[in-house]
């Protein structure tokens, strides 16, 4: 099992993160806060999500498969006790919660359709993503 | 309206599938002529690519080589990966790579139908998959597909390759939507009968029947296809997207 990341290791890439995610979105870097909420804040869409991982991707030279967020965010939950036809089911929403700890309590809205999820992603969310991929990558060498 | 600009290929990043023969061949000739550092994909004949390579190397033209199998996405996606570290971009990709399996559609083995979709349709899904992602970042690009007449107007025994065809330009008007907001331009071309290896069967069959359908009397030319495609891949069609552009002497189908 791996342990929980860091905010050194989150501090680490943000720099990087922020930098790629400003030239992804065509913004000013100092408007990529931590926090800030990618669609809603920033007004990411889908093909800016598909271009950020990209540049990830180089930036970073890792590999971050398609839907890894949503894969990451489930954990050890299976489908089936993730969602029910599209809807994060209760233990879903906890286990979300948690794992996406740095997005505020409030943004939360239950129920939430799995297509939703997105919403809530903020720069930090890359930050694990990016931190989870370079782990992922030491453990295959 | 001054004198017409310079196409702007010069020093563009240039893909191209099923570059070693026929129309693929007079595309990455046509390019490779106009400055752009072409890089083409061939599938099993390793001799005729090199030909391909030896004749653009004696005219002073960078073409490079390099066999690939479309069907294979991971493949597609390394083997663009390979080229965009050379200069960070992608410019252009031409799908035209394609096969055809000609036959009654009662006589079809499965080999004959999958062989079709797989390289025809899937084939341009995976190059599309693999180079988007960089027109995406780099925001701009151009894709354009070699279809056919037939994605319109399919002939008897072709409902493999006129289904292929037509699946290439409804991707290509999707793709187009899709692609749109970052400047990335998706055509395609659809040849009408061409003197190609691949079409000779057609012509040897039916040579005569299908001349005396086509307005200008003639089969068409590789050329004939490589000059629409470099309009297509110019900055001259900068604002051409979405379109299945039929290059075909006046082709009328039954």
């Amino acid at each position: 099992m791996s342990t929980e990341i860091t905010q050194d290791e989150i501090d680490a890439v943000f720099p990087t993160v922020s930098t790629t995610m400003a030239d992804a979105l065509g913004c000013d870097v100092e408007d990529i806060k931590p926090n800030v909420s990618l669609i809603e804040g920033l007004d990411a869409e889908s093909i800016d999500f598909l271009d950020m991982v990209f540049r990830l991707e180089r930036a970073f030279k890792i590999k971050i498969p398609r839907g890894k967020i949503v894969e990451n965010a489930r954990g050890t939950l299976t489908e089936a006790e993730f969602e029910q036809k599209g809807i994060v089911t209760d233990v879903g929403m906890a286990q979300l919660r948690s794992y996406l700890s740095e997005v505020p309590a409030e943004r939360f809205k239950s129920p939430m359709k799995v297509a939703e999820i997105p919403r809530l992603f903020t720069p930090e969310t890359f930050c694990k993503l990016v931190v989870q991929a370079q782990r992922d990558a030491k453990t295959a060498t | 309206m001054g004198l017409p600009q310079p196409s702007g290929l010069a020093g563009r990043t240039v893909i191209v599938t099923g570059g070693s023969r026929g129309i693929g061949r007079a595309v990455v000739e046509l390019l490779a002529h106009d400055g752009a550092d072409v890089t083409f994909f061939y599938r099993d004949n390793a001799a005729a690519a090199q030909e391909v390579v030896a004749a653009a190397a004696a005219a002073g033209h960078a073409v490079t080589a390099k066999q690939l199998d479309i069907r294979d996405s991971a493949a597609c996606a390394q083997a663009v990966e390979r080229i965009a570290d050379r200069g960070e971009r992608i410019d252009l990709l031409v799908n035209n790579a394609g096969v055809i399996r000609d036959n009654p559609l009662a006589g079809f083995s499965d080999a004959d139908v999958q062989d079709v979709l797989d390289t025809n349709v899937t084939g341009v899904f995976n190059m599309c998959r693999a180079v988007a992602p960089f027109m995406i970042s780099q925001r701009g690009g151009k894709i354009v597909n070699i279809s056919s007449v037939s994605g319109e107007k399919g002939g008897r025994g072709q409902t493999n390759y006129a289904a292929s065809k037509g699946a290439i330009n409804a991707l290509t008007r999707a793709l187009a939507v899709e692609l749109a907001p970052r400047k990335i331009t998706v055509n395609a071309v659809a040849p009408g009968v061409i003197d190609t290896e691949m079409s000779a069967p057609v012509r040897e069959m039916a040579g005569d029947e299908v001349r005396a359908r086509i307005l200008l009397k003639r089969f068409g030319k590789p050329e004939d296809i490589a000059y629409a495609v470099w309009f297509l891949a110019s900055d001259y069609a900068n604002y051409v997207t979405g379109q299945v552009l039929t290059v075909d002497g006046g082709f009328k189908m039954e």
